[in-house]
């Protein structure tokens, strides 16, 4: 009976370790854009962009799915540096992947298509 | 004895629960309303430290995004409330929020206020008091409130484990690159006392939290 007690409050133990997660992957995403906001050179924008690439695609924890304002983050800065097709395409993934940022979003894209 | 055994058992984990309040008891407004979507508001700064608000605006991002809600890029929304003149939020804290509601589609506004900011250089370490506080766009009501005096010593990581360790190391992480320890002990002072607070949509705990504790409404600690 011991035995069993003890099996059970590790097995708790150890399963309560395990569900403990973050639910996205940032890596340095919000150094680099904090960085980028406040001195925006060439440099701070190109390891900025490089952060926002790792954070879309290569997301491991819990989502698998970028964070919410990331795609349009990313999207804003890219229409702002010229790209605008790539840079609209990534407003729009945001409002798929967040329909709720649709009201927000959509407004943004109004402004950078006219 | 294996009865006395029991009972002690049994008036331990009454008297626990007894003490403590639950989430729900504390903050019965976000089990209500729902909130989805959340604007960061820029920071109030009540301290004599301007930079304060900028390094704080964005260190409320990502731990708002753990606890499992939408929140808007402050890249991006700081630009439209600039230019639509919101960029102090004093004149909101107690105002209407219907039009965050409208142009952002926003449920919910977190506002925080800067009320101490200081710094022990010798020892590393930085004390901020911040009060947060989320309200309703819909009713105008507050949903969520919550003040902390949390020092951070910005020489080491937390090595805690868990998701609260994991969520202090990416804040810690920092140190190492570009941003300064001030983002970084903003962002810790911010996962710290948001702990308690109801999780959202995409969390795996969304509305099953509602038994789990609530913290003090005023909390002092130093997290490592």
């Amino acid at each position: 009976m011991k035995k069993i007690v003890v099996a059970a409050i590790c097995v708790m133990a150890l399963t309560a370790c395990e569900t403990q997660q973050t639910l996205y992957s940032w890596y340095d995403s919000e150094d680099a854009t904090y960085t980028y906001t406040k001195r925006g050179t060439e440099e701070t924008l190109a390891k900025a962009m490089a952060q926002y690439e790792l954070v879309i695609n290569k997301q491991k924890a819990l989502r698998k799915v970028a964070p919410p304002g990331v795609n349009a983050e990313y999207g804003y800065l890219l229409c702002k540096a010229g790209k605008k097709e790539e840079g609209l395409a990534l407003l729009r993934a945001e409002i798929k992947a967040y329909p709720e940022s649709e009201t927000f979003i959509s407004r943004i894209i109004n402004q950078l298509e006219k | 004895m294996k009865k006395i055994f029991i009972f002690a058992m049994m008036a331990l984990l009454l008297s626990s629960c007894a003490e403590q309040i639950t989430r729900l008891e504390r903050y019965p407004k976000m089990y209500e309303e729902k909130p989805l979507t959340i604007a960061v508001m820029p920071p109030i700064n009540q301290t004599n430290f301007v930079e304060a608000k900028d390094y704080f605006y964005t260190t409320l991002y990502a731990p708002l995004c753990e606890k499992g809600y939408y929140v808007y890029s402050p890249m991006m929304t700081m630009e439209m409330f600039q230019t639509e003149s919101a960029y102090d939020a004093e004149p909101f804290i107690e105002a209407d929020l219907s039009q965050f509601r409208n142009v952002l589609g926003a449920d919910a506004a977190m506002f925080t206020i800067i009320k101490s900011w200081s710094r022990n250089k010798l020892g590393g370490s930085l004390t901020a008091g911040v009060e947060y506080i989320l309200r309703s766009t819909k009713t105008g009501e507050t949903l969520y409130q919550r003040e902390g005096q949390i020092t951070v010593d910005t020489s080491i990581n937390s090595g805690s484990g868990g998701l609260f360790g994991a969520l202090l190391d990416m804040a810690a992480t920092a140190v190492n690159t570009a941003a300064t320890d001030k983002v970084v002990a903003g962002r810790q002072c911010t996962v710290f006392v948001l702990s308690d607070m109801p999780v959202g949509k995409y969390s795996p705990s969304y509305d099953k939290d509602q038994k789990m504790a609530a913290g003090a409404k005023f909390v002092k600690a130093t997290v490592r």
